[in-house]
């Protein structure tokens, strides 16, 4: 079974999300439910960081799209944290991510 | 009445007598060796005993060494006390007194304050005579003979009695070794891995020969991989020997496994290991080498805890022992903190691992068994290296120890076959899928890039036989790699034809097969779904 592991802590208005492990089919409704656990308390921005995510695919986008569009309803400011070297930088670039939220190497 | 028996200074011709009626029961000691289990050879024994003393019932009962409880194994005439299991502590009741006095006895009127439980007056016993089954002067059980009638057992019942104790001492206890040592053997077979698992891009051998003068010893070796792709190798040694041992030796192995699932180094699964064995085995000690392969076999992590380090063979070259810091054994309290290695395997490289039983001889001096083992090691086929160590070293001597080698060779990358799998369409498939596709692109040397791509391409593919092929019946994925140089060429077939409505994004999967591949061609059919992926083994030298 697909692992992954979701961490999250509230900083200010802030909540800040990690995302550890693989997203596939397998578990991708498991970890959209914790991402959603995690921003339910009403935050002005949200930071995802994919730096320990060692693959995913278009499940794990299916769930990042679905968390933009929700975010961007809200007027909550999205980031995602992807270093340049890390295995699902080129998945997030190709999907063309960048033009709903912030994509960084690292967390600003 | 209860009397100690003394059997001092008795008459030639009566003890002439019993030995002559001992020779009818020897000869069905003989007969009776050729079985198996104890219980069945003392039924054979007891049996004519019983007919020459002219006595109702005939029991053994057997010394239990670690509750010292004298247990009831065989009982003629009251069978039902085998049955139900019955123990006497040692010391109570009849069976417990001859056991502790380790002197013949007589009863000879049952009654309830004389025996214990009224086991033997429920069994409407009068009278019983009892001899103590002695070993070397160490009481092993209880043989008790009774009647249903009073009856007067004469010195010579207590001779005739006596002698049968030690036949019945003689042929028990060989059978008791012999059997122990078949269960020790089995047990120990039973817990080392029956075939090691095929993993593409590497090849893997291992041979083990038990040792054979006294019994097994507790020598293991096992090779797993873990859900995050890494190899686990371990060899190990549990001081002891027989069914002791292999016990141990079995908990360890599966305590190990645990511990390695739970993630960490190899001195973190190690340093467990320390804990189990100190809280829950606080009499046990072993040598034990873990060596955890990364996913891409690559490098290696190594944990030694007392073991001698393994060999190191690369093509060409004199193989080198590995340095491997050599930590206290495992089950040694106060042990500092444990330490790993890392080392790097190169393709065509070999590791060997062995027990010390291969190399510590009682005439040749440890350096020399080393030096020796070094120069005979080389990379190569390891199956060939095994028996070829173990023709050398062991020969055709029965080992004094149990002996262990195990071999790890790396594929060069040119002589890793095609990958073939075979899966349930089902999403706990993908994880296992990505597994052996990550590990054999490594194998072939395939680029970071191309295996990132190639999992990705081949992941949506099969997420798509998962998701759509079969509807609500079952169905396999297959996927099928092999290198069609410069290319490394994916086909995912499944054998459905059920097609879901579109989702809003359903698209995406496509197109991330697109570009995560350099051609791709997706034929749906009548017999189900083909998709090829060709993508180049090192893209970054081609884009």
């Amino acid at each position: 079974m697909t692992a992954a592991r979701v961490d999250s802590s509230a900083d200010g208005g802030s909540t800040h999300i990690w995302v550890s492990g693989e997203i596939d089919l397998a578990n991708a409704p498991a970890v959209e439910e914790q991402i959603r656990a995690a921003i339910s308390s009403h935050p002005t921005s949200v930071s995802v960081d994919l730096t320990e995510l060692t693959y995913m695919d278009s499940a794990g986008m299916r769930i990042l799209y679905r968390l933009a569009s929700r975010l961007h309803a809200l007027r909550i400011v999205l980031e995602l944290i992807v270093p340049l070297e890390s295995p699902t930088r080129r998945l997030i670039e190709l999907s063309g991510f960048e033009s709903i939220a912030a994509l960084r190497p690292i967390r600003s | 009445m209860l009397r100690p028996v003394s059997t001092a200074g008795e008459p030639g011709n009566t003890l002439t007598g019993a030995e002559d009626r001992l020779r009818r029961i020897e000869s069905v000691t003989d007969a009776a060796l050729a079985h198996v289990d104890v219980e069945a050879l003392l039924t054979e024994l007891l049996d004519p005993l019983r007919e020459l003393l002219g006595v109702d019932t005939a029991s053994v009962l057997l010394l239990d060494a670690s509750s010292q409880d004298l247990v009831a194994t065989v009982a003629l005439g009251m069978e039902a006390t085998v049955r139900q299991g019955l123990r006497i502590p040692m010391g109570k009741g009849f069976a417990g007194r001859v056991a502790a006095e380790k002197q013949p006895m007589i009863i000879e009127r049952v009654d309830e304050t004389n025996v214990l439980y009224a086991v033997l007056a429920e069994h409407g016993i009068c009278s019983l005579l009892g001899v103590p089954l002695l070993s070397n002067g160490t009481v092993i059980g209880v043989l008790h003979v009774g009647t249903h009638f009073p009856h007067r057992f004469s010195d010579d019942d207590v001779k005739l009695l006596q002698l049968a104790a030690e036949r019945i001492v003689v042929a028990t206890q060989s059978r008791r070794t012999e059997v122990e040592r078949a269960a020790a053997l089995v047990f120990q077979r039973s817990l080392l891995p029956a075939r090691l698992p095929v993993v593409p891009g590497l090849e893997l051998a291992a041979h083990y020969v038990p040792a054979s003068r006294g019994g097994v010893g507790g020598d293991w070796y096992d090779v797993f991989t873990l859900p995050s792709g890494w190899l686990c190798v371990v060899i190990g040694d549990v001081v002891g020997r027989g069914l002791v041992a292999a016990d141990i030796m079995g908990r360890l192995r599966n305590a190990l496994r645990a511990y390695a699932l739970l993630g960490g180094d190899p001195a973190e699964v190690l340093g467990r290991l320390d804990q189990q064995v100190l809280h829950f085995e606080p009499d046990t000690m072993a040598t034990v080498l873990l060596a955890m392969f990364e996913p891409s076999f690559g490098r290696l992590h190594l944990s030694a805890a007392g073991h001698p380090p393994p060999l190191l063979a690369l093509p060409g070259q004199t193989a080198i022992f590995l340095d491997v810091p050599r930590d206290h054994p495992v089950g040694v309290p106060g042990g500092l903190r444990r330490r790993a290695t890392t080392i790097t395997l190169p393709p065509g490289g070999l590791v060997c691992f062995y027990t010390d039983g291969l190399v510590e001889r009682r005439d040749t001096p440890l350096d020399g068994g080393l030096e020796q083992l070094s120069r005979s090691v080389a990379a190569g086929p390891v199956d060939a290296l095994c028996r070829k160590l173990i023709a050398q070293f062991v020969g055709a001597e029965v080992p004094d120890d149990d002996v262990a080698v195990l071999a790890v060779r790396r594929q060069d990358s040119g002589e890793v076959g095609p990958l073939d799998l075979v899966l349930p369409a089902l999403p706990w498939s993908l994880r296992d899928i990505r597994l052996a596709v990550r590990r054999w692109l490594s194998a072939v040397g395939a680029s970071p890039r191309a295996i990132a791509d190639l999992l990705v391409a081949i992941g949506e593919a099969c997420s798509n036989a998962v998701e759509h092929a079969y509807g609500p019946g079952s169905g396999n994925v297959m996927v099928h790699l092999e290198l069609q140089l410069p290319d490394v060429l994916a086909t995912i077939r499944d054998t459905g034809h059920w097609r879901p409505p579109r989702q809003e994004d359903g698209g995406r999967g496509t197109l991330f097969m697109r570009d995560c591949s350099d051609d791709l061609r997706i034929d749906h059919g009548p017999m189900g779904t083909n998709v090829v992926i060709r993508h180049r083994l090192f893209p970054a030298a081609v884009r």
